[in-house]
């Protein structure tokens, strides 16, 4: 299923993500170029960090990389498909079935119980509605809220409705998860719970997760590590058994 | 994968809006179930005021008229034309009348009215007088002299049932007619101003041989008058259908309707923009939720559309409400007696038609679809990063 493209011939490796020289500039008084030139490929099952200061774009290519954004030019090739040449249409249906969002903030909807707010991104793909309730109990069970599938948000705390988040962003089975600052709002104990279940997810499926994050922590339990600033791809680490190796890319920026 | 008009995803986002967020839900419902509550006691009002004006027109008055051929006084052949009218389909009645002014008077009592010559039997069938008969009896004018008067002309001349009394006017014979009958219709200018008298007499009084000068029809559907009235024009004579005898009547109709018409169309607008508000708003609070919908995958026809269904059913729950207050409304009003300028007591006239209900609910539902539809499209053009940081 996942690999359907491959009979196309149009894609014939694990690069699951190819961004070629990507540029986003808001065109204002001054233009600001958000990203400045990316070029990065990422690979099926990777489990990446983007890291940076506030306002370094990392988060505006992450909403790239999600197609809940366009750039202003260069080419997004998800698992081969030029993403930024396609239609609302068949943007909003990719995010439906490849993508899983988890931003800092859970944007659970308030009215909606735990198990509704799961089972809503399978309305979305038209999935009937028992079999999208199987598979949302199964994915809280997964986070452990089993017992709390009828709870709204609110009755919920901050950690529990991460969990939620986390298991909506699952719910069609998507090749890549996209995390913003996920952990951003959560203690040490939920947050480590979190990663744990992310990680567990991308050994056993192997699943893609692209993390951004300031929680340095975090990140250092990733396997790659990609540094952003001014919109520029400055630096990239890649873990080695215990410890990370910077790569070319991360030296050459260094010494400019 | 096929969607159905009504998709899991959007309908199960607009019930939950509607049963959880209840105060708006209450107060866009209420103000569409005002309008349309409102819209549906002034239409039964309407509909019981032509009603009303109808019976008056139709069960009392003749619904096509043949008259003599322009010049003429008079339908000499006029049995031909009889024959002709019954051969028509849906005619009820066919009354040969020949009227005239004459001057009634006794003692030094004089009125001037106008006295009708005609056969009881069919008169009766188009004015039904005989229903109206307070003394004697309406086909008692086929005794000979005979006239039957209504009670307030009766009071004019201060005459009563038997007395007799004398008839004149220029060109015309005197003669002398017992009043052989009173009715009261409540009609004044019926009461005080029309006599009745056979053909015979008439014909008499006015010295003329086997005429008439005109053909009172009554159909079974007034509303085929003006369809008969045009199969009859062509022998010459004049022949006009209630539509063209009552003009005013039928504009003055008309007019109301339009009047009314346009006066619940703007409060049904009035009421509708009351869910473009509350759909706006809705927009507005779920603002980041819709851009995390649209993340998990929803396009903007699927936000869209959650937007319009849940206009176009709170404007069904508002038009059924509305149905029923306006149904409850206009039973109560039905027993309701109003005083006529004339001071009797009469009942309002109500009547209510169940295709009202039906066409005041679509009109409030399609009116809300509208007044959604800026809203669900400011809802779809949300950009989803914009939208996601609230």
């Amino acid at each position: 299923m996942k690999h359907r493209i491959d009979e196309a011939g149009v894609w014939n490796n694990n690069h699951i993500i190819e961004i070629v020289n990507l540029f986003k500039v808001y065109r204002g008084g001054v233009d600001v170029k958000a990203l400045d030139n990316i070029n990065l490929v990422i690979e099926e099952g990777e489990f990446l960090a983007i890291v940076g200061p506030s306002g370094s774009g990392k988060s505006t290519l992450l909403n790239m990389i999600g197609l809940l954004d366009t750039p202003t030019s260069g080419k997004i090739l998800l698992k081969g498909i030029d993403i930024t040449q396609i239609s609302a249409d068949e943007r909003a249906r990719l995010r439906n079935r490849e993508l899983g969002f988890v931003f800092q903030y859970h944007h659970l909807l308030p009215e909606f119980t735990a198990l509704e707010n799961v089972m809503m991104p399978m309305l979305i793909a038209g999935v009937k509605k028992e079999e999208a309730r199987a598979t949302a109990l199964q994915f809280l069970e997964d986070v452990g809220l089993g017992d709390r599938i009828n709870s709204r948000p609110n009755q919920l705390s901050g950690g529990q409705n991460q969990r939620v988040a986390v298991a909506r962003a699952l719910a069609n089975h998507p090749s890549v998860v996209i995390g913003d600052e996920l952990t951003g709002n959560l203690d040490t104990k939920t947050s480590d719970l979190i990663y744990d279940l992310l990680r567990k997810l991308n050994k056993k499926i192997n699943q893609t997760f692209i993390l951004v994050t300031h929680d340095t922590e975090l990140a250092e339990k990733t396997d790659r590590i990609l540094r952003i600033v001014d919109g520029k791809l400055v630096c990239e680490m890649r873990r080695e058994g215990d410890r990370f190796v910077s790569t070319e890319v991360c030296q050459t920026a260094e010494a400019e | 994968m096929s969607r159905s008009p009504f998709p899991a995803f959007e309908s199960t986002i607009v019930l939950k809006h509607i049963t959880y967020r209840r105060r708006q839900t209450a107060l866009s419902t209420a103000a569409v179930a005002l309008a349309v509550g409102i819209s549906i006691v002034i239409i039964s009002i309407q509909n019981g005021f032509q009603q009303f004006i109808f019976d008056i027109l139709f069960n009392n008055l003749p619904h096509v008229t043949v008259s003599p051929e322009e010049g003429e006084q008079y339908i000499h052949l006029y049995r031909n034309v009889v024959d002709a009218v019954w051969l028509l389909p849906g005619v009820i009645a066919v009354s040969p009348t020949l009227s005239s002014q004459a001057t009634f008077a006794y003692k030094d009592k004089v009125e001037n009215v106008a006295m009708m010559g005609v056969d009881p039997e069919e008169a009766d069938k188009i004015s039904k007088l005989s229903q109206d008969m307070v003394h004697g009896e309406f086909n008692s004018v086929l005794g000979g002299k005979r006239v039957v008067m209504g009670q307030a002309l009766a009071d004019r001349l201060e005459v009563k049932k038997g007395y007799t009394l004398q008839v004149s006017f220029p060109d015309a014979k005197t003669m002398n007619l017992v009043v052989a009958g009173i009715f009261d219709t409540g009609f004044p200018p019926v009461d005080e101003g029309i006599t009745y008298v056979s053909l015979d007499t008439a014909r008499e009084f006015l010295g003329e041989g086997d005429v008439i000068n005109s053909i009172n029809i009554k159909l079974e559907d007034p509303f085929l008058a003006e369809e008969v009235a045009s199969s009859l024009t062509g022998n010459g004579y004049e022949v006009k259908g209630w539509q063209q005898l009552f003009p005013e009547i039928v504009r003055t109709l008309a007019l109301e309707k339009a009047q009314n018409m346009i006066t619940m169309l703007l409060i049904m607008v009035i009421a509708t923009f009351g869910i473009a508000n509350v759909m706006n708003m809705l927009v507005l609070e779920k603002t980041r939720e819709i851009g995390m919908l649209m993340a998990e995958g929803a396009n903007r026809g699927q936000i869209r559309r959650i937007f319009l269904l849940e206009s176009g059913l709170l404007g069904l729950l508002g038009g059924i409400l509305g149905c029923i207050i306006g149904l409850a409304v206009s039973l109560k009003l039905m027993g309701v007696e109003l005083q006529s300028p004339t001071g009797e007591m009469m009942p309002l006239p109500v009547l209510i038609n169940p295709w009202d209900f039906v066409t005041f609910t679509l009109l409030a539902m399609a009116l809300s679809i509208a007044a959604g539809g800026y809203p669900a499209y400011r809802a779809s053009k949300l950009d989803p990063v914009e939208a996601l940081k609230g």
